[in-house]
């Protein structure tokens, strides 16, 4: 607990000094000839083939984009291409020592980190292991592919080399026989057989992924380590930022315990060539001078950052070798800074306003692909015929490779036409996974301690329906609550699935946001259920790399309006690995989101409407207390990313529908389907959240009043969503109020509207309406009943649009002149 | 460059032509193509297309302007450009259309056309209800009406904007307001929505057969009551129908009209239409090779045949009678005016040397014509210069009436529908026989009764021996 760690005012105002330690740059000065006696001949060679392989793949693709051409081999390719040329020695030094256990995770300019992580691995592996793996991966498909080659090929190795080159070829070809089925792209390789993870078309997107999958490999014990490769370029980028903050939490070592104590497996890999796109990032668009700056002012252990010289394969290898020692040292994570130069622009189409040819031809001097094999020969290690050897297979593999990838029989694309449904069917998983692992889960209590747990106790007097028998609803500390459902749900979840996190703001001791977690702390070990720094994006894209690489995270943002700060996460990251990574990958993520009120403009907006609109997210708000445990259960059990909206108003609501009150025991409530709260014959409402009570509130007075009979059905899933309920009920009752807290503009409540008029048409009596919020900031809470729909809106909505009351008195306008003038002015 | 548009001449006989209504104005900007105005000849509606592209630099006439035929109406350019240059000869016009010089009473054909001063909106709303004549209705209330035969003319809207919904049908429904089931058939087949998506509106009710069995007369005034409908509208006449106006008035104001009936046997030519008929419906056409079974003639080409062939028997009916000049002309050639009725209002295109024309050209040209004049497409020039005029009410069920002459012609043949007769038979008994009835109006100035008369049987003739006449 923190409160072991007092904040002593004679220290912290005490004068003192922080020391920083020299921050090491190309200290490494050696050649081939100085570590002869260090490597092997065939090591040497193999670091020459692979750089020269990288080299040749990125030119090729170079030749194709600006002609069309490679060698005689027509092709046109209108993909991306953000290729390394000059970069190989930072690449092929990196994966020197990296295995299949080790993690990459990339950018859009990462072919070369990809090629030679593979060509790595592959030198690690067995025949019998590698077989297994081109057999099983997505069915052997690929291997398939190149089956008219295999018999030429000298060994499995040279098979495997083959095979990685084709797979990433035909990926960035768009074929469906790429490592991503063409869906991925350039940008978006991947291979995780070999300990490859998806590139990232964002800049600096990997950072907290990465972060993710090392969290993912010191939780579970796993081996290895993790690197996130990004350019000097993501060093402006937020998101980087918050996930070096994470990667250097205290609590790592002051809280977690045992063998969970130390630092993360994780190294920041920073390939700095001097541009971030057009920008230049030393002298120009950053202030550091060298980013290994940055890494050393994380933490007192300065991250061990260092730059070291990323166009001399052997300074890498040397900083590698040291770096890893760090790692299983648990003085992870660490920042590490390869210096080195892009040839080409950005991507084909950058015409290099911004740097010299003297710039470019004074680093042709220093490129690796000229000073390492001079090196070899003046080594004496190899002579110039062994280098003309590599070269010519190198040329004949890629020729081999761009043979198979343009073939439209070998390799064809995805046909939309005769499967239509090819894309849709990988956008989500589906698939109901109890538990990642068969470990025992770290806890503190144990399932039969637990009873002694402070909330375990407290929810044990709660009664679990909300009414006693008079029918007389009980105050809220009698019954169980909406919040009571959370904790049952994840609690459950933490014993049945060892790979479970929980983590985000102020969770631990304090129980996060109204208190849905008190108890956990209690429950669960610290590397289970922890406090994060308050960076959002790293929360989310942590959750990301935690699940992308085989395990079960539920992250929290403690407001909805926090979710602009994980913008690319929820919408870039979280929702396309699936697909994008043809559907071989998992996103068992589930994200909690407190939408607020009373606390203003920038903490009580309903932003549904955003992440459902994104497609590959399911977006569930339950607003009942069963429907919370349920629903959050289903998410937990299954495969896919499900962002959970729960509302503040509803924290302390007991449960008002389930006449049997809440199960103890798990059970699930489907994503998607929509719960019929109250029957009626006149008119529907369908709500999203918290309306529901604002809903069933106007059902009362419509009903004591008017004698209108109003029926109340409540969305509880936005995405997906199935419409069969609403339009029975609509077909009954031919008018339908669809409401919500969202601001109402460009809301999904527009998006379910449209949906009920196509396929109710006819049985409607008025328009389709829809009841959100005012279009403009969120008032104070003495304000909030001018702003958030209530219970007289719906009937003056009804008098106005649909069906108007002999009597009654409307007080807001909803007028087609009002809608005009509203809409005219953007309000 | 500016351009100046000119008012055409829609055929030799026109020498002036009404702006009917502007598109544009001046200042507009305009591409090539893009409608100006709309002009009117006494007998047709023309648009006038922009030549270029530019704007509305100047513009020399009013709507409702009778122009000379060749006038710079508006000129085309650009902004700034000078158009005075353009100002159409004797016109003292500002370029913004006021002030601009309308022809002459002389030179215009249509004199009063200068009395512009008809002020009155387009369609002036005397009850003003906002939505008058378009009470939406939706689609659950239209369902619920059709299922229980319900008028939803006579149905009371309720809902936002003048909305008919359920609950008005349900009201309805309840008062009793529904159809017999065969009333409500007519009703349900009649139904044809012009709204959005087919949505049907009380306009398009208007068109429907009208409900025979509602229960109690009372109900309808009551429910029409509550519809808040427009008792009426005013709408401006149009130029076409202030020339039909005068021309009628001048016919029955100037001359002497007496109309003679006289019903024939039209079994001969009933039985010879059938028979050609037959023929092609066997494909004989292809055969025979017969322009006649291309396009079978109708009654009403039958009748022209006959009136071109027998006329020229009576030359006092194939004649113009000028008064005024002193002139009793008589033709040649016989130019048979064809009446057809427009949506625009009558029209009369000529089917001129019908004499020298066989039935099959006679039937063919007709037909052309009247496509024409449907469409608002035609040259005036094919609309003048009749010599006598078939008007024809056949398809109206009228037993007879009395046609009114096309000035200044002497007289009309008008036709009504077939009727079954009854005369006495051959064995002494009684027979039924088709019977069609010729109204022929004679300008008894020009025709005497008697020789009318003779005229009229010698077409009964032609007509009931319509086979025999075609050998001769």
């Amino acid at each position: 607990m923190t409160k072991s760690l007092p904040i002593n005012p004679e220290e912290a105002r005490a004068p003192r000094m922080i020391e920083l330690q020299d921050i090491p740059v190309n200290q490494y000065q050696k050649t081939v000839k100085d570590e002869k006696d260090n490597f092997t001949k065939e090591e040497f060679m193999n670091i020459y083939r692979d750089m020269r392989l990288i080299r040749e793949f990125e030119e090729m693709l170079m030749s194709i984009k600006t002609t069309n051409a490679y060698n005689g081999l027509e092709y046109n390719n209108p993909g991306p291409a953000h290729l390394s040329v000059g970069q190989e020695a930072a690449a092929v030094g990196q994966a020197f020592y990296l295995d299949k256990n080790d993690f990459i995770f990339g950018s859009h300019r990462s072919h070369g980190e990809v090629l030679a992580k593979a060509f790595s691995a592959i030198r690690k592996l067995d025949d019998a292991e590698l077989m297994e793996i081109m057999e099983s991966f997505m069915d052997g498909k690929q291997l398939k592919a190149i089956e008219s080659i295999r018999e030429n090929e000298e060994s499995v190795a040279e098979l495997a080399t083959s095979y990685i080159l084709y797979g990433i070829l035909a990926e960035i070809f768009a074929k469906e026989t790429g490592f991503n089925q063409g869906l991925g792209g350039s940008m978006h390789s991947y291979f995780t057989p070999l300990g490859i993870f998806p590139n990232n078309a964002i800049v600096g997107g990997s950072a907290d992924i990465a972060l993710g999958a090392a969290l993912y490999k010191k939780v579970n014990r796993q081996p290895g380590i993790v690197i996130g490769n990004f350019g000097d370029g993501s060093m402006g980028c937020g998101p980087v930022w918050e996930a070096l903050a994470m990667a250097t939490m205290d609590q790592y070592e002051t809280l977690w315990e045992g063998d969970m104590k130390g630092g993360l497996p994780l190294i920041f890999n920073i390939n700095n060539n001097h541009y971030g796109m057009g920008g230049q990032t030393r002298g120009e668009t950053m202030g550091y001078g060298n980013p290994a700056r940055i890494g050393a002012a994380c933490n007192p252990r300065q991250m061990h950052a260092e730059a070291v010289d990323g166009n001399n394969p052997l300074a890498v290898i040397d900083a590698y070798k040291r770096k890893m020692k760090n790692i299983e040292d648990k003085e992870g994570p660490i920042f590490l800074e390869l210096v080195t130069y892009r040839f080409f622009g950005h991507s084909p189409s950058d015409a290099d306003s911004y740097r010299t040819e003297e710039e470019k031809d004074a680093w042709r001097e220093h490129d690796p692909l000229k000073t390492y094999p001079e090196q070899l020969i003046e080594a004496g290690v190899a002579t110039q015929a062994e280098i003309d050897a590599i070269d010519e297979y190198v040329v004949k593999k890629i020729i081999q490779t761009v043979k198979l990838a343009i073939d439209p029989v070998i390799s064809p694309r995805m046909d939309l036409q005769a499967e239509p449904r090819a894309i849709e069917d990988l956008m989500f998983s589906n698939q109901k996974v109890a538990s990642f692992s068969d470990a025992e889960p770290d806890m503190l209590q144990t399932r039969e301690e637990l009873k002694d747990n402070v909330r375990v106790k407290q929810i044990a007097r709660r009664e679990r329906y909300a009414y006693d028998e008079d029918g007389k609803l009980l105050s809220p500390n009698r019954r169980y609550q909406f919040r009571d459902g959370i904790f049952e749900a994840v609690i459950e979840k933490f014993y049945e699935d060892p790979t479970l996190i929980a983590y985000g703001e102020d969770l631990r001791d304090w129980g996060g946001a109204y208190a849905a977690y008190r108890g956990l702390t209690e429950a669960v070990p610290y590397h289970r259920f922890f406090n994060s720094p308050i960076s959002e994006a790293a929360i989310v894209g942590s959750g990301i790399g935690y699940a992308m690489a085989g395990g079960r995270a539920l992250v929290e943002l403690m407001y909805c309006d926090f979710l602009g700060r994980a913008g690319d996460e929820v919408f870039n990251q979280l929702p396309k690995w699936q697909a994008m990574s043809g559907g071989y990958l998992k996103m068992p993520v589930v994200i909690r989101v407190s939408v607020g009120s009373k606390y203003g403009a920038q903490h009580s907006q309903d932003w549904t409407s955003l992440v459902a609109h994104i497609p590959g997210i399911k977006v569930v708000f339950p607003a009942t207390p069963y429907d919370v445990k349920g629903l959050l259960t289903s998410a937990l059990n299954g495969t896919d990313p499900v962002v959970v909206f729960e509302s503040q108003r509803l924290y302390d609501v007991g449960e008002q529908f389930v006449k049997e009150g809440v199960p103890a025991e798990p059970y699930e409530v489907t994503i998607g389907e929509p719960a019929m709260r109250r029957t009626g014959s006149d008119v529907t409402f369908l709500t999203i959240g918290a309306t529901l009570y604002r809903a069933l509130e106007a059902a009362d007075q419509l009903q004591a009043e008017y004698g209108i009979s109003a029926e109340v059905i409540d969305a509880r899933t936005l995405v997906p969503f199935n419409y069969d309920m609403v339009i029975e009920s609509v077909k009954k009752t031919g008018k339908i109020i669809v409401a919500g807290d969202a601001t109402a503009r460009g809301s999904y409540l527009n998006d379910l509207a449209q949906n009920i008029q196509n396929l109710a048409f006819d049985y409607l009596d008025a328009p389709v309406q829809i009841l959100g919020s005012r279009n403009w900031i969120t008032p104070a809470y003495e304000l909030e009943n001018d702003f958030f729909p209530q219970a007289d809106w719906f009937i003056d909505l009804y008098h106005q649009r649909i069906a108007p009351i002999a009597g009654y008195t409307p007080t807001h306008n909803f007028t087609d002149g009002e809608i005009r003038r509203r809409s005219t002015l953007g309000v | 460059m500016a351009v100046a548009v000119i008012m055409p001449r829609q055929g030799q006989s026109v020498e002036s032509c009404i702006i009917g209504e502007w598109h544009v104005a001046k200042g507009d900007k305009v591409s090539a193509g893009d409608k100006l105005f709309t002009y009117e000849t006494d007998k047709a509606t023309f648009d006038e297309e922009a030549p270029a592209d530019g704007e509305i630099i100047a513009v020399f006439f009013e709507e409702g302007d009778d122009v000379p035929c060749l006038l710079n109406v508006l000129v085309i350019g650009e902004a700034g450009e000078s158009w005075e240059e353009f100002i159409p000869e004797g016109a003292t016009a500002d370029g913004a259309g006021a002030g601009a010089a309308a022809a002459t009473a002389e030179a215009a054909s249509v004199p009063e056309a200068a009395a512009k001063a008809e002020a009155a909106p387009a369609a002036t709303v005397v009850t003003a209800p906002s939505v008058a004549g378009e009470h939406p209705v939706s689609p659950r209330a239209k369902g619920l009406a059709a299922k229980h035969n319900v008028d939803l003319r006579l149905t009371a809207p309720t809902g936002p904007n003048g909305r008919i919904i359920e609950r008005d049908v349900e009201a309805a429904i309840d008062a009793g307001l529904v159809a017999t089931t065969a009333a409500g058939q007519d009703y349900a087949a009649g139904i044809a929505g012009s709204g959005i998506g087919g949505a049907v509106r009380v306009e398009d009710l208007s068109k429907l057969p009208e409900l025979q069995n509602l229960e109690g007369a009372a109900l309808v005034d009551q429910a029409v009551a509550g519809l808040d409908e427009v008792e009426y509208t005013d709408d401006k006449i149009t130029n076409i129908r202030k020339v039909i106006a005068r021309s009628m008035h001048a016919s029955l104001s100037e001359m002497a009209q007496l109309t003679l009936n006289a019903s024939f046997d039209a079994s001969n030519i009933l039985a010879w239409r059938n028979r050609l008929k037959a023929l092609k419906e066997k494909g004989m056409d292809e055969k025979l090779g017969l322009a006649i079974l291309q396009r079978v003639p109708t009654i009403n080409d039958i009748i022209l045949y006959a009136v071109s062939r027998t006329v020229k028997k009576y030359p006092d009916c194939n004649a113009h009678y000028l008064a005024d000049e002193n002139i009793f002309r008589h033709f040649n050639r016989v130019h048979l005016g064809v009446a057809v009725d427009t949506p625009r209002g009558l029209m009369v295109p000529v089917v001129r040397n019908a004499d020298l024309k066989s039935i099959s050209q006679i039937s063919a040209e007709a037909r052309d014509l009247a496509m024409q004049c449907m469409e608002g497409a035609i040259n005036p020039d094919k609309i003048s210069g009749s010599t006598i005029t078939i008007t024809n009410m056949g398809r109206s069920g009228i037993e007879s009436f009395t046609p009114v002459i096309n000035p200044p012609e002497t007289c009309i043949v008008g036709v009504s529908s077939t009727y079954e007769k009854v005369r006495s038979g051959k064995d002494g008994g009684i027979e039924l026989y088709p019977a069609m009835t010729i109204s022929l109006t004679i300008d008894h100035r020009a025709i005497d009764g008697a020789p009318g008369a003779v005229f009229l049987q010698a077409l009964v003739q032609t007509l009931e021996n319509f086979d025999l006449f075609l050998m001769g």
